[in-house]
């Protein structure tokens, strides 16, 4: 027979006229020896009916904590040990003390009146309670729940998952994440590759497809996801409780630029037997010159600048153009670009007639030929001066896959002119609903470098701000992580509607967005051990400690142990090791033979030609692109990128 | 003006105190009663040091009660008293701490029955509530009957401790002590147990004079007298001595004075020795913020905290002002 006990209480609430019960606080007291602790969360039961509060149940986390004892002053602890710390251990009765509590009020029930709460018994909760207490009942059942686990509850002995709402983390309700954390303990990337794998596994069918793009921006840490990580016993028995399959992600494309040579992969990942996923992301003056507006920002380029720049794109790019000397050009390329460049100076030059070309001033033709130079100098790899480029696969996004882009190695400039074209592009496709998911999770780490407090106002900043502020519409989620909240934009933090919080720095918490937490509370997250969190919801009306299972997937420092990078490959091989990741039959001497004496320009076009195209068959391929001078490929119709919602106007 | 003479006595070999009576602020200090007693340790008294690192036994138990009352009706002359009386045993065990043992508590309501109005005494006999009855001949002026009353309360509660105290000591595993708040030699069984001692804070029994009352009311902290026997009819046989917890210099002669009473037997003698010497420890933690915390023991403060927390709230203090209420 199952016999339900009645659970024991474990403290009593307590009010005076100095420590009175509010309906939003209230204070009890415990045995001394208890398993209740900061961030336990407890049941009052209002006592018997007829009582003042009866039948009202209250929910709330615990906040503070005293310890006193009977003492006076504590100069009679002095006069009985007559000065002596080592007799007051002796003494033969230990004083009377008490462990008093503080609880924030997390839920009452009834909800109306709301009413200070009874002086009543104090229980731990169940699973039950805090599923209640968190207000989790309302998207846990029902016909389409959407709860995603995000971590267990525990206290006291107990663990109860908890669940976040996908209509509040994901959108349309409330959506965005932020974490943040002193780095190594505040397990911030690792939160983020947890949470991402349970909204795979717990998406509720009836909000779609979804999938993430991550930029990893620092060493390997993204750069294994594909790969199972060590678990311990309790891991396992957590990713249990909470629902979740461990194991790493089965979809996980990834994209880095190349090096300088422009054929070595830019990234950690470059282990022989991991190296063959790798995408390149390789960008042409295309790409480059609809977000030109990112590399001018950075500076202190005028209006005639961005004028100029339009025309050019407007004008110039993939159009027959007649510069006006008697020159005609089709511009596709950088070097295409610098060809029509020097035709203007020289034709300038030679007219003598002004320093005027088609109402732009020659200073600002210069100044925008050196940014645009500049990027393809300093971004060589990720931007080529000449040739086609390879992109993420816009329109083709599939359901349940990760996409790393690696720009760890990438300058600010380059980093920034990749969040700016990748972001950019997802909203684009998510306003048209033709991205191939409904929703993507964009993850963000050293969010205080991309979207600072302070600073000047940038593009990327902008554009973060813009996400942050309409992207739970779209299905443009961003979950961001940084060391120092304070450092990042206001606004861009405060549209997170769920925040956690790791280990958290001393200084920080000290700075005034912490105000409202308890000095005990502030106490814990300063010394938060790894893999516990503190997590705010907009259905909790507190915050909640968690506690989460490490993931699942290959650590990135351990990836890199395990898979060693390969040492740059002289450029033969790494062509031909290109080639024989899209064509297995390809034997390297063929392609060795092949590009000897050619030159290393025709050998990077063709091969971007064969990655472009996928041929059947790639070596007969290549060796007609390479036989050949490559044609001018037509481009595709330019789609327009849609410009941002105009929100620089907007004060700060 | 005065600091000049206080000065030259205390220049002279007085020992500078400062006490104020209670009967110098208008209260009445306990009356002196004369009492006989012999020694049944050394020849005349003496003082003892006591032996401070002296082993505690590995569990004590305290013994203290409560009383409270006050006049809740009038039925002419006649009042009517409620009150309540409560005792409790806490025992301390291997970690120090105290816990509730046995505990006991009475309510009831003094008055004198034959003298009330009819329809009072019919209201009272209806309720229930026990009913200690008073003589006809403690009726009067407010002050006498209340006196009167007083003694009842008293004994009501003297007779709770002494049942608490007996049963508690017949239940004492080997090694075990009890210690009682107040006189052991009120019961038979209390005074013949062997590890039973009475801790008395008050001395208003006289039991030497001459030299002997000097030695016994100067001893110094950390001392004990000798071991002696009063001699009483109205009390079983107890043996006794003092025992000073605190130096009484620059306070007052009775400044951390105790009395102890134990069972009047040989044994007691070599007793007192090793029992005074943990009694001192029990000096810590002082009891503030007691006003006798100089000769109040923790554990007994505790017990009484004890049952003072656990009496009916409306004991406590007037429930109304005691201002004439404005007409409505
Ligand atoms: N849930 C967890 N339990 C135990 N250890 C964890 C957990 N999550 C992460 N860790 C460990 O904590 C360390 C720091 O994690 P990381 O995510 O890199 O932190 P951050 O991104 O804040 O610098 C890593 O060594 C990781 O293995
Ligand atoms: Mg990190």
């Amino acid at each position: 027979m199952i016999q339900r006990q009645t659970p024991e209480s474990i403290g009593r609430v307590v009010a005076t006229e100095l420590k009175p019960a509010t309906p939003h606080q209230f204070h009890f007291w415990t045995a001394n020896e208890t398993t209740i602790g900061i961030g336990a969360i407890v049941k009052v039961e209002g006592p018997g009916a007829g009582d003042q509060g009866s039948g009202r149940v209250v929910f709330g986390v615990v906040t503070d904590g005293f310890a006193y004892s009977d003492l006076a002053t504590p100069l009679h602890d002095v006069v009985g040990a007559e000065g002596d710390p080592a007799k007051a251990a002796e003494r033969p009765t230990v004083r009377q003390e008490i462990r008093l509590w503080t609880a924030a009020v997390l839920r009452q029930e009834p909800e109306e009146p709301l009413q200070p709460v009874p002086l009543g018994a104090v229980y731990l909760a169940s699973d039950a309670d805090v599923a209640q207490a968190l207000r989790m009942d309302a998207y846990l059942t029902g016909a389409q729940p959407t709860g995603i686990p995000v971590g267990l509850y525990t206290a006291a002995g107990h663990e109860a998952p908890v669940y976040l709402d996908a209509d509040f983390l994901l959108g349309p309700e409330a959506a965005h994440l932020n974490i943040s954390g002193v780095s190594g303990l505040a397990t911030k990337t690792s939160a983020v590759e947890f949470l991402l794998a349970s909204i795979f596994q717990h998406f509720p069918a009836h909000k779609g497809r979804i999938a993430a793009l991550c930029f990893n921006v620092k060493g390997p840490d993204l750069c294994f996801l594909d790969r199972p990580g060590a678990l311990d016993d309790a891991d396992r028995r957590r990713y249990e409780r909470l629902g979740i399959t461990p194991q790493p992600f089965e979809r996980v494309r990834y994209y880095a630029p190349c090096k300088a040579d422009g054929v070595n992969l830019n990234t950690l990942r470059t282990h022989p037997d991991l190296v063959g996923d790798v995408e390149p992301l390789v960008w042409g003056l295309e790409e480059v010159l609809d977000f030109a507006e990112v590399l001018l920002n950075r500076d202190d380029i005028d209006a005639k600048a961005d004028a100029f720049i339009d025309f050019l794109s407007d004008r110039v790019l993939n159009k027959e153009f007649d510069d006006g000397f008697g020159g005609s050009h089709r511009v596709q390329t950088f070097a295409d670009l610098d060809g029509l460049f020097r035709a203007i100076f020289d034709g300038l030059e030679l007219t003598g007639r002004s320093d005027m070309w088609r109402t732009h001033h020659i200073a600002t033709i210069r100044k925008v030929r050196n940014r645009l130079s500049n990027i393809s100098t300093r971004c060589k790899g990720l931007v080529t001066d000449d040739g086609p480029s390879n992109d993420l696969p816009w329109g083709r996004f599939e359901d349940r896959t990760v996409y790393v882009v690696d720009v760890a190695n990438v300058d600010a400039l380059g980093q920034d002119l990749v969040f700016a074209r990748a972001v950019s592009k997802l909203r684009e496709h998510l306003e048209r609903r033709d991205l191939g998911v409904e929703a993507v999770v964009v993850f963000v780490d050293e969010l205080n470098k991309y979207a600072p407090g302070d600073g000047p106002e940038t593009y990327v900043r902008k554009m973060l701000l813009d996400i942050s502020e309409r992207g739970r519409y779209l299905g443009l989620v961003l979950f961001a992580a940084e060391q120092f909240r304070s450092q990042v934009h206001r606004r861009v933090v405060g549209n997170a509607g769920t925040t956690l919080f790791g280990r958290m720095d001393a200084d920080e918490l000290a700075t005034p967005g912490y105000q409202v937490l308890s000095p005990a509370t502030k106490i814990k997250l300063a010394t938060l051990p790894i893999g516990e969190l503190m997590v705010r919801h907009p259905h909790f009306t507190q915050p909640i400690f968690l506690r989460f299972p490490r993931p699942a997937v290959l650590r990135g420092r351990d990836g890199v142990e395990r898979f060693p990078p390969a040492t740059d490959l002289p450029f033969e091989d790494a062509v031909v090791r290109q080639l024989v990741r899209l064509d297995r039959r390809i034997r390297p001497n063929q392609v060795k033979d092949l590009i000897a004496e050619r030159r290393p320009d025709d050998v990077r076009r063709a091969l971007a030609a064969v990655r472009r195209t996928r041929p059947e068959d790639a070596l007969a391929y290549f060796r007609r692109i390479l036989g050949a001078r490559v044609a001018p490929v037509t481009a595709p119709a330019r789609e327009a990128v849609p410009p941002l919602n105009p929100i620089s106007e907007e004060p700060y | 003006m005065a600091r000049g003479w206080v000065d030259a006595i205390v220049a002279a070999g007085a020992v500078p105190v400062s006490y104020v009576p209670e009967a110098s602020i208008g209260r009445q200090a306990d009356a002196a009663e004369a009492t006989v007693a012999e020694l049944v340790e050394d020849a005349e008294l003496r003082t003892h040091r006591v032996d401070a690192a002296a082993p505690a036994p590995a569990a004590v138990s305290f013994l203290d009660g409560i009383q409270q009352w006050r006049v809740v009706g009038q039925s002419g002359v006649v009042p009517l008293v409620r009150a309540y009386v409560a005792a409790a045993v806490r025992r301390r065990g291997g970690d120090r701490r105290l816990r509730t043992v046995a505990e006991r508590s009475l309510e009831f309501a003094i008055t004198h029955v034959e003298a009330l109005a009819a329809p009072v005494r019919r209201a009272l006999e209806d309720s229930g509530v026990t009913v200690v009855n008073l003589a006809a001949t403690d009726l009067g002026q407010p002050s006498r009957t209340l006196r009167a009353a007083h003694v009842q309360v008293d004994r009501a509660r003297e007779q709770l401790e002494r049942q608490l105290g007996e049963r508690c000591v017949t239940d004492l595993r080997d090694g075990e002590w009890l210690i009682v708040d107040g006189l052991l030699s009120e019961s038979e069984l209390l005074a013949r147990h062997p590890r039973t001692l009475g801790v008395i804070k008050s001395h208003g029994a006289q039991f030497f004079s001459g030299a002997d009352l000097e030695r016994a009311l100067t001893v110094p902290a950390g001392h004990r007298t000798s071991v002696f026997a009063p001699q009483s009819h109205a009390h079983q046989p107890i043996y006794s001595w003092y025992l000073r917890l605190w130096p009484w210099e620059g306070n007052d002669l009775l400044y951390g004075l105790l009395r102890i009473e134990a069972r009047a037997h040989r044994e007691t003698v070599a007793a007192a020795a090793g029992a005074s010497g943990w009694l001192v420890q029990e000096r810590a933690p002082v009891s503030t913020p007691d006003e006798r915390w100089d000769r109040l023991l923790y554990a007994i403060h505790d017990v009484e905290t004890y049952l003072r927390a656990r009496a009916p709230r409306d004991f406590l203090s007037p429930t109304a002002s005691r201002l004439p209420r404005a007409a409505s």
